[in-house]
């Protein structure tokens, strides 16, 4: 029998991890930019595009990411296209991202004094210069932190890709496991890497929180 | 009969902050003490010290002759069975209705039955004059109101000692009237009363004893028709004439 | 163009009623048990000794920072190897109430920290005890303020119970795999768990506001 060192087996995870971390950018930021996109359609006057986004993020936010994966790996192959976990993982965590920080967003700008619509309406702006000139920087502030933070949610997302097939972190846990025998050791490990990438992250929401929050007030 | 309250020598302070320097007061039981002041003379620290809700660096307070032990939570729970408080601002439990705000502590800590506790907290409410709000939220009251059901809920305890900490000066100027007056025929009912207050008229008119303290110490005492008519230091003459502007 | 049919899904609807079944059980068992940990852990990250502080805030940081998944395959694959050997439910009830309790412990601590000093000032002098203080003045009024919060969190771990059919639980994600590998109509099984899984979440919802001020902090 093949003995494995702790070495290797911490070798081989971060060989995997490199694909939680590529998954997550890419989910994150497109995520983002959809987000983006769905939360201007929000802030139109159009009651059908509310309804729409409103029942897009619902979905999204009442189903399980494990079924919304399940779907995107199914639901493309159903339609014909060339599906692998990759592409539908994509797919699923991107449209699973958009919907959550559009909804944190919305509610960033909600929270923007009703004053200033007007007062930027009154300067006779268009929708688009409310927007861009005086609505959003002001939410920008009170959206950074909720959004850095929302970034843990997808890495940690990522890690129901491996039930699809995609080998990332989570996935090569499993086949490591099934090759050394270790399971306390390799899961071990496992948590501790999700925990470097994840932990960080989450004090730096909680720092750029206290920052800009006391500005803000 | 021996002072319910006896203070002795007591030091407090914040920090670098002396608030208290060698306090020595003594009540009598049924005597009612109006204490008044400057801002900072430590009034409410002095309060807050004979009931435990600040710890004192040095002296000793002794409540019916007993030492405060501030290391025994039995024996603080003790005191404050001895000792009720009145707050400025109410501080009423918002989630309970009146009467449970009243009922709360006698269940919880004298084990008294339901029926029972019912009963004594719709007479007390009689005695403040709401009794027709034993259902309502403390949020729907005035502020002279809520103040009323905090005493109220004070005196369901059968405290031997009320501790009134200028439980008027949050109020609007029309409901400290109906304030004063529960504080009123408590004092002729015979209860031991210590009030931090401005309400200099009042004092006048219910203390038995006025104490004036200044940076941290008793600096003159008496009755309150002396004090006002032979200041003996500068200080309190001083006090008395700011309250004239 | 492409052929849709619900029909074989929902023959077999007597399997995802046991499925649903056992998805309303997980979130029973963990919601109860997360909130009472919760509870435990933010007083003793507010009130406990400096070890305790330090304990349950590694703990706190540990579940939050890592993905359910692993907590749960942790607990069902690899503490056998240190002698605990649990049965697929008990480890995803295990793994959902302390991984609720992360969650429950940092919101409900906001709520407590939120509760104003009076409060406290008037109910010791009182002669309430600390505990009877926590308990009676201090929690009740806490939990409304943070019960929002603290539902939706409760719905995020029962849609997350979704990954415990991995380990063979038979909740309802399981019965949905279990029906589609053997009609091979995987995206209407999915779709049809979707939507019972929307169900659900909504109804949870009403449920638990309702629940909430009747029994925990309403009077």
């Amino acid at each position: 029998m093949v003995e494995f060192t702790l070495w290797d087996i911490l070798r081989n995870l971060l060989l995997a991890a490199r694909w939680t971390v590529g998954l997550s950018l890419i989910a994150f930021i497109g995520g983002g930019l959809v987000g983006f996109a769905l939360l201007i359609a929000r802030l139109t006057p159009s009651q059908g595009a509310h309804r729409l986004v409103g029942l897009y993020i619902q979905l999204f936010q009442g189903t399980p990411l494990l079924i919304q994966l399940f779907l995107a790996y199914f639901g493309l192959a159903l339609f014909g296209i060339q599906t692998s976990a990759w592409t539908a993982a994509t797919l699923a965590l991107t449209a699973y991202t958009s919907a959550f920080l559009s909804e944190i967003w919305f509610g960033c700008v909600a929270s923007v004094p009703r004053g200033q619509w007007e007062a930027a309406r009154s300067l006779a702006l268009t929708f688009g210069e409310q927007l861009r000139h005086v609505i959003l920087p002001q939410a920008l502030n009170i959206a950074i932190p909720p959004t850095v933070g929302f970034l843990v949610q997808v890495i940690k997302g990522t890690a129901l890709a491996s039930v699809i097939g995609f080998v990332e972190l989570t996935k090569a846990g499993g086949m490591i496991t099934n090759a050394t025998f270790r399971p306390f050791t390799v899961y071990a490990a496992v948590a501790l890497i999700y925990f470097a990438l994840c932990y960080p992250i989450s004090l730096t929401a909680r720092a750029l929180e206290r920052t800009l929050h006391a500005a803000h007030r | 009969m021996p002072p319910i309250v006896e203070i002795a020598a007591l030091y407090k302070s914040f920090g670098e902050t002396q608030v208290l320097r060698g306090v020595d007061l003594n009540v009598e039981p049924g005597e009612v003490i109006a204490i008044i002041g400057r801002s900072g003379s430590g009034k409410s620290t002095l309060l807050r010290c004979i009931n435990g809700l600040e710890r004192f660096d040095s002296g000793a307070i002794l409540i019916r002759n007993k030492q405060i032990d501030h290391d025994r939570a039995a024996a603080m729970r003790e005191l404050r069975q001895q000792v009720g408080m009145i707050f400025q601002s109410f501080n009423l439990f918002p989630h309970l209705s009146v009467g449970r705000n009243i009922m709360l502590a006698p269940r919880l800590v004298k084990k008294r039955a339901a029926r029972q506790g019912e009963e004594q907290a719709r007479a007390l409410l009689a005695r403040v004059g709401l009794e027709e709000k034993f259902d309502a939220m403390p949020d729907r009251l005035s502020g002279g109101q809520q103040q009323r059901v905090a005493i109220a809920r004070a005196l369901a305890m059968e405290p031997a000692v009320l501790l009134c900490d200028e439980i008027t000066s949050a109020l609007d100027p029309e409901l400290v009237g109906e304030v004063l007056r529960v504080v009123e025929r408590l004092a002729s009912d015979g209860m031991t009363l210590m009030m931090v207050t401005h309400e200099i008229g009042f004092a006048r008119k219910i203390a038995d004893r006025l104490v004036f303290m200044h940076q941290g110490k008793v600096h003159e005492m008496g009755p309150p028709e002396e004090l006002f008519a032979n200041p003996k230091t500068s200080e309190l003459r001083q006090f008395l004439s700011s309250l004239h502007n | 163009m492409v052929n849709l049919d619900f029909g074989t899904i929902l023959v077999d609807w007597r399997m995802l009623a046991k499925g649903v079944a056992w998805t309303l059980r997980l979130t029973t068992a963990s919601a109860t048990g997360g909130l009472a940990l919760g509870i435990g852990c933010a007083w003793a990250r507010i009130h406990g000794p400096v070890w305790l502080k330090a304990v349950t805030g590694a703990y706190v940081e540990l579940f939050r920072n890592t993905p359910f998944i692993v907590q749960l395959f942790f607990i069902f694959f690899g503490l056998p190897a240190a002698g605990f050997r649990l049965s697929p439910e008990t480890a995803s009830i295990l793994a959902m109430v302390v991984n609720l309790g992360a969650y429950a412990t940092e919101i409900i601590r906001a709520g407590i920290e939120a509760t104003p000093r009076g409060q406290v000032e008037a109910a010791l002098s009182l002669a309430l005890s600390p505990v009877q203080t926590f308990f009676h003045v201090v929690l009740p009024p806490a939990l409304r303020k943070i019960w929002p919060a603290l539902v939706s969190q409760i719905i995020i771990v029962m849609l997350g119970s979704s990954v415990c059919g991995q380990i063979s639980t038979e909740e309802l994600s399981f019965a949905a795999n279990l029906i589609q590998s053997r009609n091979f109509r995987a995206f209407e099984a999915f779709i049809v768990a979707a939507l019972i899984y929307l169900a659900l979440s909504i109804v949870l919802r009403r449920l638990l506001n309702w629940l909430g001020p009747r029994f925990l902090f309403g009077d």
